[in-house]
């Protein structure tokens, strides 16, 4: 067992412990940090992020989507940045009307703070979700609503991610309570859903474990994954990707399942892509997800489908996990996810990061991200 | 005390006599009062006409306008409906007292008593305390 190991399943194992803790310090900033007027002026709202905190965004839009009733589309913080405000100059106004939610936990992340000031510069309502409010997005946003997540040592983000996925529900819960789609009845309880994933995560934990480190020992010799999901589990198997990436350092890449047919149906050598599905046996993509299990043994993919339902899927491709809304499905994921990156960092002896040396060394205390030229929005002549 | 859950599905009024006069019938008193009262700062009781249902429409359009939803109540902690409703209920009252007499409530033969939602749909109770002989 290597060194590292040990702290990153304390991590994952401290989770449920630490999900109400931070839904209770949470949600009393997320019901003031925008005033009832400024909720009521909203038309559109876009979530933005790199990494982790662009994954929160995408797994969290649906729900805020459903909740609010609004446009919500999650957007790459370079899209965001740069491209949202293309041609805008600065007072314009082409942007009111939209809130811009800028989640990155250091609040340092040069693309998402440059997102915070060129949408801010342009009307846009602006709103940081950061452990870090005096952070440089902190300063550049409007308002803050603060993420209180202890420190995790170095090991790929997991309580940082869950933090912020619980930020973008909190806050699409009460957006959509003041403007009046859901009672306030109803918002007590999708609060409470979020506080109550605690016992299904802990169960997850126990169920996890021991099939993921048969996976794990099973699949050491590939070098390339897919990891596969839609909707909610589309932000769900990014986030499992980039854990993928982050500890084992082989090249994981997410699509949604609907896509996967397009396109990576069509990598050679099937039997070397190790490919991991997360599907509810009840989400909206189900149907889909059936076929994909049947496309996946006929390639002769090695896989695993993290569903809910043990009839589902091919029992011996299954991994059953707790039944739980499909909205929650990416924060219970964060388990398989965070386990198998972990079990298969290890198995194969990798450095989390590459230990940001040799060729890595670059990106030492997030240089290579928070380090990037900042471009201002153009002034108006 | 008699206690009662409600689930109302909209703001409006519901009509709880039937649940009121079980109370009084239990408790036994034939000379007394009788009190209803409501736990909620968003909800009310009053005594309303019940012969034409548009009748209630009525009271509840009026108390809308008279404290129309708005975004800019000081009170932001949860939504305008719940900064509206706290004003209404504090308006209407959270209380009503009748008199009991030969085991009867007196009630005029137009009188229902209605719970007031003004914050719904959401999950109430209401109370009934009867005292007397």
């Amino acid at each position: 067992m290597s060194q590292a190991l040990p702290t990153f399943l304390e991590q994952i194992r401290c989770l449920p412990e630490l999900l109400p803790r931070l839904v209770e310090a949470i949600e009393p900033r997320a019901r003031q940090v925008l005033t009832t007027p400024d909720i009521y002026g909203i038309r559109q709202i876009v979530l933005t992020g790199s990494g982790d905190s662009y994954i929160a965004a995408e797994s969290a839009a649906s729900a805020l989507r459903t909740w609010t009733g609004l446009p919500v589309q999650a957007l790459k913080a370079m899209d965001a940045a740069r491209y949202l405000t293309q041609g805008i100059k600065t007072h314009s106004e082409r942007l009111r009307g939209t809130l811009v939610v800028c989640v990155s936990h250091s609040g340092e992340a040069a693309r998402v703070v440059e997102a915070a000031q060129r949408t801010r510069a342009a009307g846009a309502q602006t709103l940081a979700l950061t452990a870090h409010p005096d952070s440089r997005l902190g300063r550049a946003a409007a308002n803050v609503l603060a993420l209180a997540v202890p420190d995790a040592g170095a090991v790929p983000g997991t309580s940082s991610y869950c933090a912020s996925l619980l930020g973008l529900y909190l806050l699409g819960i009460r957006l959509a309570e003041v403007r009046l789609c859901i009672s306030m009845d109803t918002a007590n309880a999708l609060r409470s859903a979020l506080t109550q994933l605690q016992a299904p995560m802990a169960h997850a934990i126990g169920i996890c474990e021991e099939p993921l480190m048969a996976r794990a020992q099973a699949w050491a010799h590939c070098r390339v994954a897919d990891i596969l999901g839609s909707g909610p589990s589309g932000g769900a198997a990014a986030y499992s990707a980039a854990k993928l990436i982050e500890a084992t350092g082989i090249h994981a890449v997410s699509q949604d399942i609907e896509e996967f047919f397009h396109l990576n149906y069509f990598v050679a050598d099937p039997t070397e892509v190790a490919t991991l599905v997360f599907a509810g046996a009840g989400s909206a993509g189900s149907s889909r997800a059936r076929e994909l299990c049947r496309t996946l043994q006929d390639l002769g993919r090695p896989f695993l489908l993290l569903t809910d339902d043990a009839t589902f899927g091919p029992p011996e491709h299954s991994l059953v996990l707790p039944v739980v809304p499909e909205w929650l499905s990416p924060l219970l994921a964060v388990i398989p996810a965070t386990l198998l990156a972990a079990l298969w960092a290890d198995r194969i002896g990798a450095d989390y990061f590459r230990g940001h040396s040799g060729r890595w060394r670059a990106s030492q205390s997030g240089a290579l991200v928070r380090g990037s030229t900042i471009e201002p929005l153009l002034k108006e002549e | 005390m008699n206690t009662y859950q409600l689930a109302t599905d909209r703001n409006g009024l519901f009509d709880i006599t039937p649940q009121v006069l079980a109370a009084l019938q239990e408790s036994g008193i034939t000379e007394g009062l009788l009190l209803v009262s409501i736990p909620h700062t968003t909800a009310a009781v009053t005594v309303v006409s019940h012969w034409d249902p548009l009748g209630l429409e009525d009271i509840d359009d009026e108390i809308r306008r008279l404290v129309p939803t708005r975004v800019d109540f000081k009170h932001q902690a949860d939504t305008p409906q719940d900064a509206a409703g706290h004003v209404k209920a504090a308006i209407v009252g959270h209380s009503r007292m009748f008199c009991v007499d030969k085991g009867e409530l007196v009630l005029g033969s137009s009188q229902k008593i209605f719970f007031w939602e003004f914050d719904g749909p959401r999950h109430r109770t209401f109370h009934t305390q009867v005292i007397g002989k």
